[in-house]
């Protein structure tokens, strides 16, 4: 999350930057100097657009997490990723890792929805996706008692409605 | 015996209101008498009106923060109408800073006279019936305007400028005979309980009005001078269509004269005014077909809309200040569409082209009318609803949001988040109450609509409880 908002901070700076050269280049009638800026300051506003909505969702699902966990393994059909970072939380809304957002549970009945959760001694995977794509993320969640492990399902439950299987404790 | 009493309450602050109203339009706002008085001295007509429409707008806004009861608004009625009255007395004789300064008191007095009208409408009428009081006030308001006029055109200025001022006197004699602190068992009970936020629907009301007047202010300067010629005819017939379709309208049976197809009537209407003023000449027939079709749509827009800010006055504590505010966006209808009319005359194009443009202006802000009030329907529906769901026994509320079908079962957060939404809290309210952020009251709320398959909260409401008012009643 820190990334997006140092991004978001980013593209402001650039945005304002390239407004005020526009601004300062039109005054003095270089006109093909004023159009380059001019498309510099919309592009900036379009990725600071994208960034500040990134930031929100980061920020809805920062507010709401469930469990924090140290790394994450990332499958799609085809292929594999393994997510290593300090920042990783699974939440109401969704997975954060980093500057990534994995989003669930914020576009209705008709957006991407999780699944199902299985937790067991020393992962937890998670299921979500559309009619069109199904994502797996693999957790290593680091939780040593079965009352965190039970407490953690209860909330994730009550908050996404899906019920985890909890295997092996 | 109660009920009689209340009858007569209920008459009597009718035909109050009703007289001061006649001063207000037959002098004050725009009146014949005032306008006479303007022109047989040469003076800036301009000037003067717009000083007192801003100024009654101002009393209309402003009335509502200082009036609070329903004794402090017979006496406020009382001193406004009295110092209206003493306001008028300069304009017997020749221009001075007195009529500019008269003009700012009685303007700002009688829009506080109009606006604490509120409590009595809301005390002494009952829910169902406030469409037909609304319309008799307009009715009887108008037929006395129209008397006023005739006398001040065809007669002398003077005396029409006398009989508004006797229509104060009349006006605060029935007012002063009014009970002060009357309260019927409906406002004690629903005292200190509104369900939700009133802004929401007195902002939609507000932009509803403001667009119907916006046009009424637009047709008067694109249309009126055209017809200068026919002064006498104009004096007596100009309010008569309104008269009449607000008496169809105060007798059509209650669901009928609040249904939007007659809000379709009335666009119909002023799209036809426009079409036979482009179309007909300037002569006595053309005039009575353009003047009925244009001022027979006011009055069913005028009566539509004063019916809803009457139903209005049950949500909030200070019928005074919604009352207030509704008819301030009716001023202010006024003025820009004044604005908009002299603005498009003065700009020397032909009479055919600023027809056009005005029609065209007509039409596009017309088309805003059925959706906005599709809104304030439901935001309204939203409120009676609520006060239901308020009266039900835990059991009941829990029942309901069991019974209706969703399309994907609500988790324990989104029920937590609906049993809140039913209570009437707004989303920052549920957020302090859940211990959670407001954007993610959002999301569980927009989460909420997808399910069951909705699209705002007014109509999640609806939805919800619309079965059980219908068991109920």
């Amino acid at each position: 999350m820190k990334l997006i908002r140092k991004r978001r901070n980013g593209y402001v700076l650039m945005l304002a930057v390239s407004i005020c050269l526009a601004v300062w280049l039109g005054a003095t009638f270089m006109i093909e100097a004023v159009f380059a800026f001019g498309a510099i300051s919309l592009i900036s506003l379009l990725l600071l657009v994208r960034q500040n909505r990134l930031l929100y969702d980061a920020t809805l699902i920062w507010d709401n997490r469930i469990i924090a966990v140290p790394s994450a393994l990332i499958s799609m059909p085809g292929s594999q990723e393994k997510k290593d970072n300090d920042e990783i939380v699974v939440s109401t809304f969704g997975i954060l890792i980093g500057s990534e957002i994995y989003r669930w549970g914020l576009d209705g009945v008709h957006g991407v929805r999780l699944h199902t959760v299985h937790i067991n001694k020393g992962q937890m995977y998670l299921t979500f996706g559309d009619t069109a794509h199904t994502m797996r993320v693999e957790l290593l969640h680091g939780i040593t008692q079965k009352q965190a492990v039970l407490d953690a399902a209860q909330k994730l439950f009550r908050e996404t409605g899906v019920t985890a299987d909890i295997t092996g404790w | 015996m109660n009920r009689h009493k209340l009858l007569n309450s209920r008459r009597l602050s009718v035909a109050g209101f009703s007289f001061l109203f006649t001063y207000i339009l037959s002098f004050q706002f725009e009146g014949q008498v005032l306008y006479s008085l303007l022109d047989m001295h040469g003076a800036d007509a301009d000037t003067y009106i717009l000083v007192a429409i801003i100024a009654h707008f101002a009393g209309l806004f402003t009335c509502g923060l200082f009036i609070k009861s329903q004794a402090a608004a017979k006496n406020m009625m009382l001193a406004g109408m009295g110092l209206c009255l003493a306001a008028t007395l300069p304009f017997f004789f020749a221009p001075s800073s007195l009529w500019l300064g008269g003009l700012i008191i009685s303007g700002y007095f009688s829009g506080c006279s109009v606006a604490v009208w509120g409590f009595f409408l809301k005390a002494f009428t009952p829910e169902n019936r406030r469409i037909k009081s609304c319309a008799d006030v307009l009715i009887y308001s108008n037929l006395l305007m129209i008397g006023v006029n005739v006398v001040a055109v065809n007669r002398s200025t003077f005396i029409g400028l006398s009989l508004a001022i006797l229509c104060l006197v009349i006006g605060m004699a029935f007012i002063w005979m009014l009970p002060a602190d009357q309260e019927n068992e409906q406002n004690k009970t629903s005292k200190n309980k509104t369900y939700g936020s009133i802004k929401n629907p007195i902002i939609l009301l507000c932009l509803f009005v403001f667009i119907i007047t916006i046009n009424s202010g637009l047709m008067y300067q694109v249309i009126n001078p055209a017809f200068d010629h026919l002064t006498g005819l104009v004096s007596w017939y100009w309010a008569v269509p309104y008269i009449v379709a607000l008496a169809i309208m105060r007798n059509l049976p209650m669901k009928e004269a609040k249904h939007s197809k007659i809000l379709y009537i009335g666009m119909a209407m002023i799209i036809g005014a426009f079409i036979s003023f482009m179309l007909l000449k300037r002569n006595t027939t053309d005039y009575l077909i353009v003047d009925t079709l244009m001022l027979g749509a006011c009055g069913i827009f005028d009566l539509f809309w004063w019916s809803i800010l009457g139903e209005m006055l049950d949500y909030s504590d200070n019928p005074a200040q919604i009352f207030g505010i509704g008819l301030s966006a009716n001023v202010f209808g006024v003025l820009c569409g004044g604005v908009l009319g002299m603005a498009v005359t003065s700009i020397g194009l032909s009479g055919a082209e600023v027809t056009v443009i005005a029609l065209t202006v007509v039409c596009v802000t017309l088309v805003m009318l059925p959706p906005l009030n599709r809104q304030l329907v439901l935001l309204l529906k939203s409120h009676v609803y609520l006060a239901v769901y308020d009266n039900m026994s835990q059991s009941q509320q829990t029942d309901i949001v069991r019974q209706i079908k969703t399309l994907d079962p609500l988790t324990v957060r989104e029920q937590e988040v609906l049993q809140l939404i039913l209570s009437g809290k707004s989303n920052r309210e549920i957020a302090e109450a859940l211990f959670i952020s407001e954007s993610t009251v959002k999301t569980h709320t927009r989460n909420i609509f997808s399910k069951y398959d909705v699209g705002s909260r007014s109509e999640l409401i609806s939805t919800l409880l619309k079965n059980q008012r219908v068991n109920d009643t």
